[in-house]
């Protein structure tokens, strides 16, 4: 039985299982993906023990050298695997993080005796914990079909959870505000549920404490409206302690640079001219919610 | 003193209640008509919105059951349509509405424009307006020929500037009706491009408000290819239009070389001075330090405010008025420059 090597100076496995979980949560929480990287030795019986330590050391070392402030390495207990979270990266950036690292080691003569295979799991939701994590990633890189330098993946956890948003839409012209409700209603945005309500002023929107749940909130208004105007409305929205949930759209009949100028700096996201294009609508919201998870 | 017998009085009663009654029954009747009419549009509202929306927007086939039947249901349409084209900007929608009028809705509009009511005439002149039913022109120039007031002989103008602007120009030319700047602007701001051009190439020809309608439509339209021409009317002779053209000019906002408007800082004119410190806005300082210099000595306050103003939106514009206020002799422009200077730190 050949003796463990844990290299030392490193985070070892059940001292980051607690920040595991905190930085899961936060994958939901700031909508960024987290992903995961397991390395295995693809010649880790070769050799003594000397030689094993130094292979150790030297990995370890080369790793702790290639990585960003915001990612955390640990070594596992068994001292044959390495892991890596990535923050805010998703799996594309990490495999092209791999080839680059793997294209080292393989060139440079310093590090001739290391053979690496790794395996990547990209984690968008909260329904994995730890312990299964290891599992999965371990059980990829066990048996010795797989060749060096090879990179599996764990596709279990890249599917981000559905999330509701809320979406109203003030407008005082029924047809058009009709017309609104539908082309919204009829929008697919992945990974996002569109709840739909409309206000023919901005008084009954403002009754109706939609706007006072946590949901992540669309608003897209007229900028004139009876009871209580767009800008009003744009001002109590944005004097909310959350306000950075609400994404206001204000619509406008007036094309001027003041209007624009005045409307995006009380705190819209959006200004459109009326008359426009439904098309040109519907591409905005869509770039608007793909900015959301990286 | 007059006398009345009984059974006279009695008649007068019963003739006036006779009266009073036929004119209840016919508020009434009206009443009713007024409720069924809206009920009538309510409910084509209610129930074909949605196929509206489907052919329009969606591309489903045409259905009959979108041809109106009756008045009421025109209105449902009108609203529908005008509620579209207020709201929508897209070239099929645009397309589909005015086939369908030309086809469905020309019938009406034609009856209406023989009405005898101003405000139906007037209705109807708007309606082939908006909905674009080319195939009334010929009816509308007969129309022409009739009486007409001169709102409906300037809506009349909009619907040849949007089908056959020829005419349009030619109606302008031989025009008897002298209209306001605004009306004017209203007109020309819906012509073509290349309508447009042909006018203002004109310009000369033309009475003070129409030139000064075309250089305010030039500005708006925000079209490269109208600076030469404003340009060539900074020599022109009424100042008025020396200004306009200068506002338009820095509308546009682009300005290749400084040296047109270099011997305008030194004008007569404040207006015409203004306008030039306003231009500098959208030339780099480093060109037009000297010339803003001498605008804040200016014994304006509009001129100096203005010249303050676009310094300080340059870059570089903040240090340049603190460097004037050590420099310069003249309190006025030196308090002009601190008030920027504070009102800018202070946004920032």
């Amino acid at each position: 039985m050949s003796k463990l090597i844990v290299a030392e100076g490193f985070m070892q496995e059940h001292e980051v299982k607690g920040y595991f979980e905190i930085l899961r949560e936060s994958v939901i929480r700031s909508r960024s993906t987290m992903t995961a990287v397991f390395f295995k030795l693809a010649n880790s019986s070769q050799g003594t023990d000397i030689e094993r330590i130094q292979v150790n050391h030297q990995i370890s070392a080369f790793l702790k050298s290639k990585i960003r402030k915001t990612d955390l390495l640990f070594q596992l207990a068994d001292g044959v695997h390495w892991g890596i979270f990535f923050l805010q990266s998703s799996e594309v950036e990490v495999k092209a993080f791999l080839k680059r690292i793997f294209a080292i080691l393989k060139q440079e003569r310093e590090y001739q005796q290391i053979a690496l295979k790794a395996s990547i799991t990209e984690i968008r939701n909260n329904s994995v914990n730890f312990e299964t994590l290891l599992e999965k990633n371990k059980q990829k890189l066990a048996d010795g079909e797989q060749p060096t330098w090879s990179i599996e993946q764990v596709t279990d956890y890249s599917v981000q959870p559905m999330e509701q948003v809320k979406v109203s839409i003030i407008e005082q012209n029924e047809i058009f505000r009709k017309v609104l409700e539908t082309t919204i209603n009829h929008l697919d945005i992945p990974h996002f549920n569109l709840e739909v309500a409309t206000y023919e002023d901005g008084y009954s929107f403002l009754q109706s404490d939609s706007y006072k749940t946590g949901h992540m909130h669309l608003v897209v208004m007229n900028d004139i409206l009876p009871r209580k105007n767009g800008l009003e409305i744009l001002h109590i929205l944005r004097e909310m302690p959350n306000e950075k949930k609400f994404i206001i759209y204000m619509m406008s009949e007036r094309n001027s640079e003041g209007a624009t100028l005045n409307a995006y700096e009380g705190g819209v996201d959006e200004f459109i001219v009326k008359p426009f294009n439904l098309r040109l609508l519907e591409a905005k919201i869509r770039r608007t919610f793909a900015r959301f998870w990286l | 003193m007059i006398e009345l017998s009984i059974s006279f009085l009695l008649t007068a009663i019963v003739v006036f209640l006779v009266i009073l009654f036929l004119f209840a029954i016919y508020l009434l009747f009206q009443h009713q008509r007024e409720i069924r009419f809206s009920n009538t549009r309510d409910t084509f509202l209610q129930n074909h919105s949605q196929h509206w929306y489907n052919y329009l927007m969606n591309d489903e086939i045409f259905s009959v059951v979108l041809v109106p039947r009756g008045r009421a249901q025109v209105a449902a349409i009108e609203k529908i349509f005008s509620s579209y084209l207020k709201n929508i900007m897209d070239e099929k929608v645009e397309h589909k509405i005015k086939e369908f009028s030309n086809l469905y809705l020309k019938k009406f509009y034609e009856k209406d424009l023989s009405s005898k009511r101003w405000s139906i005439r007037m209705n109807a002149l708007y309606r082939i307006a908006d909905f674009q039913i080319d195939e009334l022109l010929d009816t509308c120039q007969q129309f022409e020929k009739d009486k007409i007031s001169e709102g409906e002989y300037f809506q009349l103008l909009k619907i040849y500037s949007t089908f056959q602007p020829e005419l349009f120009i030619e109606k302008i030319k031989e025009s008897s009706v002298n209209y306001s700047e605004s009306e004017y602007r209203r007109l020309f701001v819906l012509l073509e491009d290349d309508v447009f051009i042909r006018l203002f190439e004109e310009f000369d020809s033309w009475n003070k408000n129409i030139q000064l309608a075309s250089i305010d439509t030039a500005a708006v339209k925000r079209n490269m290819q109208y600076i030469d021409k404003l340009k060539q009317l900074l020599t022109h002779e009424v100042s008025e239009i020396k200004i306009r053209a200068l506002k338009g000019l820095y509308e546009i906002g682009v300005i290749d070389e400084i040296d047109p408007y270099v011997p305008f800082v030194k004008s007569d004119m404040w207006e015409v001075r203004l306008m030039v410190a306003k231009i500098f806005k959208h030339v780099p300082l480093n060109y037009t330090y000297a010339y803003l210099e001498l605008l804040l000595e200016d014994e304006n306050w509009w001129v100096r405010s203005q010249a303050a103003k676009t310094m300080a939106e340059n870059r570089e514009g903040i240090a340049k008025l603190q460097q004037f206020m050590e420099s310069s002799n003249d309190q006025y422009a030196i308090e002009m420059a601190q008030e920027t200077v504070v009102r800018r730190q202070g946004i920032k």
